[in-house]
């Protein structure tokens, strides 16, 4: 008989980084399983409903409740009266969750019911009655300000002067925040230009319009502890501040978050209804589950924040930048949710985009009767983005340069550091810039559309481009901005990964397997994400600030290094070689020089486990980016990283209608690293339509404190055919700190868009429009010179 | 919560305006408009609700004499779908293709469009153009009685008709255009897909040496009803379609509207809208 020797099995090395890798949920969404809140149930759940002013500001005389605690069905009726013990909520602790005393806006919420079935509790809501004394609206921000107008907070009746929150002691202006930032002297900076611009530019109100309505099912169990179904984005943070409104132990509170419904920052605070919710189950002793309908999602989720905004800019002739003055006015609505804090982000863009030696910015945010805004992809970026970018054309045209040379010329690059302390390790700015341009054909195309603006015929052809820069590596905002990571390997080499990032859309699961496998040299479907419920997952500060791929993946690389380490040890010593020989792959452990098997990896796995010296694989980590806090100037190093984009955006005006249709974007993003494409494509492209309809169609109209349209048929969301064509590259300038060199960029792709496409409809038409969005009708109006310029005069109060 | 008592679903057209003799019975076809409208609180469901969409007689295109008759409860689809409409009608065609979305426009009805009397109703407009009368069935005594009434005079205001309660409308009919006979029809909303028109335009007429003989304008989403245009369609009738005479024809229909300021657009803008586009569809006409 002849012996064949066997010959040594070997795998050759592979990468799944780049690759192209179906999310891992998909089969489940496209086949309509996974659950939205709406569709769990528990047994011997109530329906809870909110009755909601039906005024903009008045005070509240009298609420009789007692037909509808008569109703059958009813198990429960809420006002403030019912609940002394609630305490403030918001960002700045400036309302209770019911509303006793005042309503100050038309979503306010004044009782609340539980009840057997949600057509009983619609009844009982009509069963309420409320008598106003109306109160004078102040709608317009601009009126808010002025020495002497109405209090939206004036010091309660009883009021605890040394109440420490806004809610029980009142304000005596109506100024919710203020901000207030230098680098340079803006003075010298102006004495050094040679051209200087100044202009005003109004930001509208958009809302999220998630694919899920808000809402959430609470739960207290037989020995008082609290399980709640919450779409919330910040889990940890929020399951203390819930045990705060409850007064009761924050480890008693487990909140687990359905994966889907969307979050896009609506679901970065805590909102009247969440709280409302739980004093319902907790006074009906019953599950109670609270859903928005479609028009109270529009009426009482909080919008991207509106800005009135006027921007002083100055160069030189040769195009060096000389300084950036910037004031804005802020409606904060009738209470303060994260919208007041947009300014954190907008001042970023003002003094570090581009190199700018002298900058001063400062923010107003008023309280008024109107809706009020809270955080939403871009975070203030978008705003600022628009005005910068604008300007930057202008002053381009005024001192007759081409609009990229003057954005190359004061580009920021690799190693530099901003004014307020940004410190770029990497940065692709360039290289966006030139990518955009070039494959766009931009400078041709620029100044063949100026060159043709005349000519007959009413459909004209623009291009313009902007560009960003945002925080790619979290955000230290919080005493910690990590996120931890328990990895468990089974007896068949299968990982579980339990991870402090939660997943509710954008792919966090499939982009975390996939940095795990590549350390442990698996397959993706070897990978189990176990996520959203904070009693099982450790901490993580949350889902924004586009930090979840860096932050959550750094975590999730640190926890699977750990395990490499521990299962090479353990093979080294079995195989009589060094750990630094070996390595995984292909679900084996193999040979560093020749990638030949010396064992498969589940093998060795059960071997460690049925042994005399029994032992499992189980790793922790915990990553904390090595970023700072900023100081009370505003200045330091907040994020690990910084992401850079420029798009360039390509339209046709019809001149008899106003209609503005967009024909193409070319993006080129500085993502550190493409990890899965299919992943960072999608995101990108969906940012593109989010920042399509902000700059076009989404307008959520407001009149003296009254939504006009609080629907998806006069709400106007980007549908299918108005998507254009795009042309999106990846520029991998390989970060140091990120997740194999990769940086966050959920928000990026939305940010320079309505920016963008101001800059085209001005090449198009010669004609500069400076609010939003470009309606047809705005923009015909501009067209037609109907539009009289916007000047906002700053007026900042005193501190 | 509504009164309904009553949930009914006849299937022979006696049987169904037997019921309407009632007076308290709201009539349901596609949904398209009823749902919306009730969930909102805009409209009130009645004692009964009666479904019509299992009667027979109520369906089917045809040509019958010199006329094309469209039952009540063809949809948007069928309609964009008939090789008889798009021999005969292809305005009609065009119009559907800006209706809704696949979705509505497989339930929603030509019926329903026209008994909804929105301002804003699309079908309205080229019916309109073509001439097009309705049909109203009723059951006073035991025989059925039908009427015929020009579109034309047949909306009141936003959401009322000359429809009495215990009429239900049984079909359109549509006179066969003459030989040359042109019609284009103009939507504008903000946005391609599904939007409800800010203002919409029909114009047809038998086109002659560069004219347009029996002219009919209608305009839609610039008053209380879809209505026909008698001072354009004046200005309109046997003149050359030069520059001269279009620029002139949509200076007229701008005067004639007068629409008002909604959430969708002012007054101003529809008025602009109105004489650009009729200007635009005129050049078009004057090429065709
Ligand atoms: C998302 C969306 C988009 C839309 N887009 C458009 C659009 O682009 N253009 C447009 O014109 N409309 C649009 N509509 C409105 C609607 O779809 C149309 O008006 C549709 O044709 C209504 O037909 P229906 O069969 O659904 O009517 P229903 O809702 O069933 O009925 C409408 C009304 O007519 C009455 N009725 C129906 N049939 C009869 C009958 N035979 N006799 C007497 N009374 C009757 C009903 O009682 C009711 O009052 C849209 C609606 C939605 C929801």
């Amino acid at each position: 008989m002849n012996v064949v020797a066997k010959k040594p099995r070997t795998i050759p090395e592979s990468s799944l980084i780049g690759t192209r890798i179906p999310k891992m949920d998909a089969p489940e969404k496209a086949s309509g399983r996974t659950r939205y809140i709406h569709d769990i149930n528990l047994s011997g759940q109530l329906y809870g409903k909110i009755l909601r002013s039906a005024r903009v500001h008045a005070r509240i005389v009298a609420i009789d409740t007692s037909a509808a605690k008569a109703l059958p069905g009813v198990h429960v009726v809420l006002t403030a009266a019912d609940v002394p013990d609630q305490r403030p909520i918001g960002v700045a602790r400036d309302h209770f969750p019911l509303k006793g005393d005042r309503v100050r806006s038309q979503r306010d919420e004044i009782a609340a019911v539980a009840a057997e079935s949600e057509e009983i509790a619609a009844a009982a809501l009509k069963l309420i009655k409320v008598v106003y004394e109306d109160l004078p609206v102040i709608a317009d921000p601009e009126d808010a300000i002025k020495p002497g107008a109405p209090l939206l907070h004036p010091a309660p009746a009883g009021a605890q002067p040394a109440g420490a929150t806004v809610a029980h002691r009142g304000k005596a202006d109506n100024i919710a925040m203020r901000f207030d930032y230098a680098h340079g002297d803006v003075v010298q900076g102006e004495a050094e230009s040679d051209v200087v611009i100044e202009d005003t530019f109004k930001l509208h109100y958009v809302t999220h319009c998630c694919m899920g309505v808000s809402g959430m099912i609470a739960e207290f169990d037989a020995s008082g502890s609290l399980l709640m179904y919450s779409n919330t984005q910040v889990p940890f943070l929020h399951k203390r501040e819930f045990a705060e409104y409850l007064n009761m132990d924050p480890a008693r509170v487990r909140i687990i978050q359905p994966p889907i419904g969307g979050g896009f920052g609506s679901k970065l605070d805590i909102y009247p209804f969440e709280v409302i919710c739980l004093f319902l189950a907790r006074a009906a002793r019953r599950p109670v589950k609270l859903v928005f309908s479609r028009e109270e999602e529009f009426l009482a989720s909080p919008t991207r924040q509106p800005v009135l905004l006027t921007l002083r800019s100055g160069c030189k002739k040769d195009g060096t930048l000389t300084f950036r003055q910037v004031h804005t006015l802020h409606d904060n609505g009738a209470y303060t949710s994260w919208g007041a804090t947009t300014p954190f982000v907008m001042m970023q863009t003002f003094s570090s985009l581009y190199r700018v030696p002298h900058c001063d910015y400062h923010t107003v945010a008023v309280y008024t009767n109107n809706p009020y805004a809270g955080s939403f992809r871009g975070y203030g970026n978008l705003q600022a983005t628009f005005a910068i970018e604008q300007q930057m054309d202008e002053m381009a045209a005024a001192i007759g340069m081409d609009p990229l040379a003057f954005r190359l010329k004061n580009a920021q690059h690799t190693g530099e550091v901003t004014g307020q302390g940004m410190e770029f390790k990497s940065c692709g700015f360039t290289d966006c810039l030139n990518t955009a341009a070039q494959r766009s054909d931009f400078s041709r195309k620029f100044a063949d559309n100026a060159a043709e603006r005349n000519q007959p015929g009413h459909l004209k052809r623009g291009i313009g481009m902007a560009s960003m820069l945002h925080v790619g590596g979290g955000a230290k905002i919080y005493p910690s901005d990590g996120c931890g990571t328990i990895l468990k390997m089974d007896d068949f080499a299968n990982v579980t990964l339990i991870t402090g990032a939660s997943e509710i859309g954008q792919g966090s699961e499939t982009v975390l397997s996939q940095l795990v496998c590549e350390e442990l040299g698996l397959p993706i479907s070897a990978l189990t994400v176990v996520n959203n419920d904070t009693a099982i997952t450790p901490w993580d500060v949350g889902v924004h600030a586009s930090r979840t791929t860096f932050i959550a993946g750094n975590s999730a690389i640190g926890a699977a290094k750990k395990a490499k380490t521990k299962i090479l040890a353990v093979a080294a010593q079995k195989f009589g070689c060094t750990a630094e020989e070996l390595d995984l792959r292909g679900g084996c452990v193999i040979k560093a020089a020749d990638g030949e098997v010396v064992t498969e990896l589940s093998k060795l796995i059960r071997n460690l486990h049925f042994s005399d010296k029994a032992e499992l694989v189980m790793t922790t980590f915990y990553y904390e980016p090595p970023s700072v806090h900023q100081g009370k100037d505003y200045k330091g190093d907040v994020s690990a990283a910084y992401a850079w984009a420029t798009q360039v955006v390509e339209v046709e005006v019809d001149t008899d209608t106003g209609i503005v249709r967009m024909l193409k974007v070319t993006g080129a993003h500085d993502v550190g690293r493409v990890l899965n494409r299919l992943g960072i494509e999608g995101q990108v492209e969906g940012g593109i339509v989010m920042g399509q309809g902000y700059a076009l169609t989404e307008n959520l109209m407001i009149e003296n404190g009254v939504m006009k349209n609080p629907n998806f048929r006069d709400y106007k969301l980007i549908t299918a055919p108005e998507i254009p064509e795009m042309d999106v590259s990846f520029i991998e300038s390989m970060d140091g700190e990120g997740p194999q060199g990769a940086k966050g960029i959920g928000e990026a792709p939305a940010i320079c868009i309505a920016a963008a496409t101001a800059n085209a409809i001005a090449n198009a038409t010669g004609v500069r429009l400076y609010d939003l969005p470009f309606t047809p009708e705005r923009v015909y109006r501009a067209l037609h010179g109907q539009t009289p310029k916007l000047y906002w005069k700053p007026w900042v109060p005193a501190a | 919560m509504t009164e309904l008592e009553r949930y009914v679903a006849p299937t022979t057209l006696a049987a169904a305006i037997d019921c309407l003799k009632d007076g308290e019975v709201t009539i349901l076809a596609g949904g398209t408009d009823l749902t919306p409208q009730t969930r909102a609180g805009r409209m009130r469901i009645k004692r009964t609700l009666m479904n019509i969409r299992r009667i027979p007689e109520l369906k089917g295109i045809a040509l019958d004499g010199g006329a094309i008759r469209i039952g009540a409860l063809t949809t948007i689809t069928e309609i964009m779908d008939s090789a008889l409409i798009a021999k005969h009608l292809p305005v009609l065609v065009e119009t559907c293709r800006h209706f809704a979305s696949d979705q509505i426009r497989n339930a929603g009805t030509l019926g329903g469009n026209l008994c909804n009397a929105s301002p804003a109703g699309d079908t309205a407009i080229p019916l309109l153009v073509l001439g097009a009368s309705v049909e109203l069935a009723s059951k006073p005594e035991d025989k059925i009685y039908r009427r015929s009434i020009p579109l034309s005079e047949f909306f009141v205001g936003p959401g009322q008709t000359r429809r009495s309660l215990c009429e239900l409308l049984t079909a359109v009919t549509v006179p066969l255009p003459a030989p040359g006979h042109v019609a284009r029809f103009h939507k504008f909303g903000t946005r391609v897909g599904l939007d409800i028109s800010t203002v919409s335009i029909g114009i047809g007429g038998t086109l002659k040496d560069g004219a347009l003989a029996a002219a009919r304008v209608a305009f839609g989403a610039v008053a209380a009803t879809p209505l026909r245009a008698a001072q354009t369609e004046a200005a309109l009738e046997g003149q050359r379609l030069d520059a001269a005479a279009i620029a002139r024809i949509a200076a007229v229909a701008r005067d004639e509207v007068h629409p008002i300021d909604d959430v969708r657009a002012t007054a101003w803008y529809r008025k602009e809208l109105i004489h650009n586009m009729t200007k635009r569809m005129l050049e078009n006409v004057a090429q065709a």
